[in-house]
């Protein structure tokens, strides 16, 4: 073996040797990816508009729920302070685990008390693995507690009730724009009218798209495949803006639904979205958010060396 | 002849010196404090990577975002969305080397780690004082450093700028475990 073999094989196996020789920093990402992570807010509120969105609220926190509607009558002149008529609803939510939470509310205009229970099923996962979609599952009732007109229908508790199920299904694409296919299934306890189904179905889509950290413009829209008959109904539409700090979520909303219970604002939207009075209402939600659950109660920061 | 001893001696050196001398910590842990008048912050990572190879005393820690818990759920949210934006910058990384590293020593001393640490897209230059243990066997690092938000381009909202401290104390502490890769 000549002197220039050895160096030729000798060069080899050390550059062999150093192919194989890890930067430490590549080592732990290889590490890392070993771990299945998942993506995070999707929406930030639970509500993209009117609607539910995926998102559930964590273990331990109860959210104050306020959301109004304010719209003018179509006379020419009023002198109604502000808006000519509001409606309110106050609801109070809360996350029993991670992926588990119900609240209960109540709404002033349409005498509409509505509870809801909602289950994350499937978090979308992180770069490509895992699930493509999250899925959640919502189930709404609603008690209507006002005066039933109609003399032919008889007052009992199951003609008052209606349910909205829903399957929530999003996908967020970018760290700017996720958007929400629902399926949904309505059931109608009133029924105005012989002609009429009481049970619908429906779908929504909604999306939003984040015009800075903190805000982003949200739309949403539902379409009703068998509507009622003996009236007309529009589908409900809004388009708006969603501003988190802190607590303190809020949202601005220019739609034609004038319900905010599912069943109400689906099914039964009595007027077009358009720019004209009592069409148009303002939508103002706002959301505050207490943690019970404080985690990490027992972390101390150390004492420096 | 003469010449293939050397290389083959330095061969074997550097294969050997590759494999056996790394250690590794896989839940290491890693808290930040923000104090204020306001409100005080406080989070935590448990599986925080980290790895030493004892050969030369180089270090490597890697922080995945997301995995902080926060006392409040909304916080996580907030700061992975908003702040610290880990949908980009998904982790936060160290590279450095244990100054006068010296793998024989068992007793509890303290070094300084000098080093880069990369966040939120930004790197800057670190010198952490360590304290390096070895308990049965198994190294244990710990130490404290500080963090000035302003330096990693952290837009915090003038609403809630007295919420956030300019500067963020961060704890660390570090188990390792042989690694073979």
């Amino acid at each position: 073996m000549t002197v220039k073999g050895a160096f030729c094989i000798g060069m080899l196996v050390l550059t062999g040797s150093f192919g194989f020789s890890q930067n430490l920093l590549e080592i732990l990402d290889e590490e890392q990816d070993k771990v299945p992570q998942f993506t995070e807010a999707t929406f930030k509120t639970t509500r993209i508009t009117f609607g539910h969105s995926i998102e559930t609220r964590k273990k331990g926190v109860l959210e104050l729920f306020v959301s109004n509607r304010f719209w003018n009558t179509p006379e020419e002149r009023t002198q109604s302070f502000l808006s000519d008529r509001m409606s309110t609803r106050i609801a109070l939510e809360y996350g029993f685990t991670d992926r588990f939470s119900m609240g209960f509310g109540g709404t002033t205009w349409d005498g509409l008390f509505d509870g809801y229970a909602k289950y994350k099923l499937v978090q979308q996962g992180l770069e490509g693995k895992g699930s493509p979609v999250s899925i959640t599952l919502f189930q709404n009732a609603t008690y209507f507690s006002e005066g039933i007109a109609n003399d032919a229908i008889a007052d009992d508790f199951g003609n008052r009730m209606s349910y909205a199920s829903q399957l929530l299904i999003a996908r967020k694409f970018s760290r700017k724009f996720s958007l929400q296919v629902t399926p949904t299934f309505i059931h109608r306890g009133l029924e105005f009218s012989e002609e009429d189904p009481q049970n619908h179905f429906a779908v929504g889509i909604g999306g939003r798209y984040k015009i800075g950290n903190h805000m982003s413009f949200v739309s949403e829209y539902y379409a009703v495949a068998n509507p009622i008959e003996s009236f007309n109904t529009y589908s409900p539409f809004a388009v708006g803006v969603n501003w988190e700090i802190g607590d303190l979520m809020m949202q601005f909303q220019l739609t034609n639904a004038l319900g905010m219970a599912e069943p109400a604002f689906i099914a039964q939207t009595r007027n077009n979205f358009n720019f004209r009075n009592p069409n148009l209402n303002f939508g103002f939600n706002v959301a505050y958010i207490m943690h019970f659950k404080r985690k990490l109660k027992g972390l101390k920061q150390e004492k420096k060396p | 002849m003469n010449i293939l001893i050397p290389i083959l001696f330095l061969v074997s050196f550097c294969v050997h010196a590759q494999n056996t001398e790394k250690i590794i910590a896989r839940l290491g842990n890693v808290a930040f404090f923000s104090y204020t008048s306001v409100e005080n912050i406080k989070a935590q990572n448990n599986q925080v990577l980290s790895i030493i190879d004892l050969s030369n005393g180089e270090i490597a820690v890697n922080i995945l975002m997301n995995a902080f818990v926060f006392e409040k759920a909304l916080m996580r949210e907030h700061f992975n969305e908003s702040y610290i934006e880990s949908d980009i910058y998904p982790k936060a990384t160290f590279e450095g080397t244990i100054s006068d590293f010296d793998s024989s020593q068992s007793e509890p001393h303290t070094r300084i780690v000098k080093g880069t640490f990369t966040m939120h897209g930004v790197t800057k230059t670190l010198d952490i004082k360590t304290k390096i243990e070895k308990i049965d066997g198994k190294y244990i690092l710990t130490g404290t450093f500080e963090a000035v938000v302003k330096d990693y381009d952290i837009k915090i909202p003038p609403l809630l700028a007295g919420n956030i401290a300019k500067t963020i104390s961060v704890d660390f502490r570090f188990e390792y475990d042989p690694y073979d890769s």
